[in-house]
């Protein structure tokens, strides 16, 4: 088990401005499996991303990544964890615009003071068509082209689970074929471990499992 | 002194991994902790390659039961029908519509039993790395046509009706033209197979940035969706079909022929409502 969330409850507020966004939460996710999280917008989906990936703390409830109890480790340390084990995949783009694609892929790997695994990036960036466009900026590429160099830094690190949230949220239909074809693509290439946050039901036809959340639970 | 805590550091980590129980202790900018996470990360993937390898090792202790168990029943039937056969000859009587029956149940026997041993060879050249993918850049409006004609007959046994579109009738795509029909025939054959009497085939490529779709959809008994991502594994066959023919082979094969090409295959179905297929192909 890579990823394990036990009765994971997140509240906000107090009293009457109480809101229960997520409430009681299990969750496993296997090596190798690529699981889609659907849910309404408002259902806790994206709250629960944010727990799994350590990016919020619950209120309650654990989240272990790869055998690590996340509430273990202390701000600095779980900062750390996260560039190591976790890649993460936002619906807008993220990337740093003074710095080339290639720059910008290997940034969490040199920011961690390690080499780049040249064959496997090259691999990585063949397998995402981004072979021609090592040498742009951001600003030249187009919003899908972007995405793809947002999956490349994610795969990088060779995170233990990528974690995507509406990774084509900001694409238009053609376009997020295109995207989520090659996040499927190389994940089954790499063997690698994915949860990926979606509102759309076709889109998460995409994954091997499919959990629905509603009201802060998983139905 | 410093150097021999790192030491004992460094052999306590060994120690651990030795018995499986190795965590990294704090996650910091120490080299120490950097050595951490990626002894880690190796054991994770040496641990990870050991159960694939005893995986692939139960899967194909399975297969050779499982061919050897089901070859078994088509050569007895073909030694009976054969000894049955040849009383009759013996006999010279006019037997002659026994004889045509007889025969036509050997044929349908070594029929089956050709199927079951090309897909052991398919297997075991898929295993042993021997599929080499090719892939060219090819048209795929023709590709699909022909291959749908191949299916002809089957359809016709069950009065289906073939109805096909394309976004783009020119558009090309990266495949390996022998593999990728394999493939597509497996869907098609399963679209066929799976399908109710008088029903239609609907087939419709369409054209993205960066794939070529080729979707199948037929109406029939559909998967469900906690099956649908079973369904690519090898031998899984579903209960509700056991009674067919196959061995689950068809749609595993399909899945690592596209995979290799650089494409997928995706599948959404709703239970008792029919299934779509849909064939991903790089453009390249």
């Amino acid at each position: 088990m890579v990823l394990k969330a036990e009765n994971i409850v997140k509240h906000y507020g107090t009293e009457e401005n109480l809101v229960k966004a997520l409430d009681g939460v299990n969750l496993e996710v296997k090596r190798g499996e690529f699981a889609a999280i659907v849910g309404t917008s408002g259902s806790g989906k994206s709250t629960l991303l944010h727990m799994l990936g350590g990016l919020d703390r619950p209120t309650s409830g654990k989240v272990t990544v790869d055998g690590k109890d996340l509430s273990t480790l202390k701000e600095d340390a779980l900062c750390i964890f996260r560039r190591r084990k976790i890649g993460f995949v936002f619906q807008s783009f993220n990337l740093v615009p003074v710095l080339n694609v290639y720059e910008n892929i290997v940034l969490p790997i040199q920011l961690d003071g390690n080499q780049e695994d040249r064959g496997f990036m090259e691999q990585v960036i063949c397998t995402l068509g981004l072979q021609d466009k090592l040498e742009s900026l951001p600003r030249q590429l187009s919003g899908g082209q972007q995405q793809r160099v947002a999956i490349a830094r994610a795969l990088a690190s060779k995170p233990v689970i990528l974690l995507a949230d509406e990774p084509t949220g900001n694409l238009d239909s053609r376009t997020s074929q295109d995207v989520l074809g090659l996040l499927k693509v190389t994940g089954e290439k790499f063997g690698q471990t994915m949860v990926m946050i979606t509102h759309n039901e076709a889109i998460a036809q995409m994954a091997d499992r499919i959990i629905r959340i509603e009201d802060g639970k998983i139905m | 002194m410093f150097h021999n805590r790192t030491l004992d550091h460094l052999d306590k980590m060994l120690s651990d991994a030795i018995n499986g129980e190795f965590q990294e202790s704090d996650y910091d900018e120490t080299e120490l902790s950097r050595l951490e996470t990626k002894w880690k990360h190796f054991l994770s993937a040496s641990q990870l390659s050991k159960n694939q390898l005893d995986k692939a090792k139960r899967n194909i202790e399975g297969l050779i039961a499982d061919i050897a168990h089901q070859t078994r029943t088509p050569i007895a039937n073909l030694k009976l029908y054969s000894a049955l056969l040849e009383e009759c000859l013996q006999k010279r009587e006019d037997a002659v519509s026994d004889e045509q029956k007889l025969l036509q149940e050997m044929i349908m026997q070594t029929e089956k039993l050709e199927f079951l041993v090309q897909s052991l060879t398919k297997m075991s050249r898929l295993e042993s790395n021997i599929i080499t993918v090719n892939p060219q850049c090819e048209k795929v409006v023709p590709f699909v046509k022909e291959t749908i004609s191949l299916m002809e007959a089957a359809a016709r046994k069950k009065q289906l009706v073939w109805e096909f579109g394309a976004s783009n009738e020119t558009c090309t795509a990266m495949f390996d033209s022998k593999w990728t029909r394999e493939a597509l025939e497996n869907i098609l054959d399963n679209a066929v197979k799976y399908s109710f009497e008088n029903s239609t085939v609907r087939v419709f490529i369409e054209e993205y940035g960066l794939y070529v779709s080729i979707s199948v959809k037929n109406e029939g008994i559909g998967i469900s969706e906690k099956e649908s991502s079973r369904i690519f594994e090898r031998f899984y066959r579903s209960e509700k079909v056991l009674q067919k023919e196959g061995v689950g082979l068809g749609l595993y094969l399909a899945r690592e022929i596209l995979q290799r090409e650089n494409g997928y295959i995706e599948v959404r179905s709703v239970e008792g409502n029919g299934a779509e297929f849909i064939l991903y192909l790089w453009k390249g």
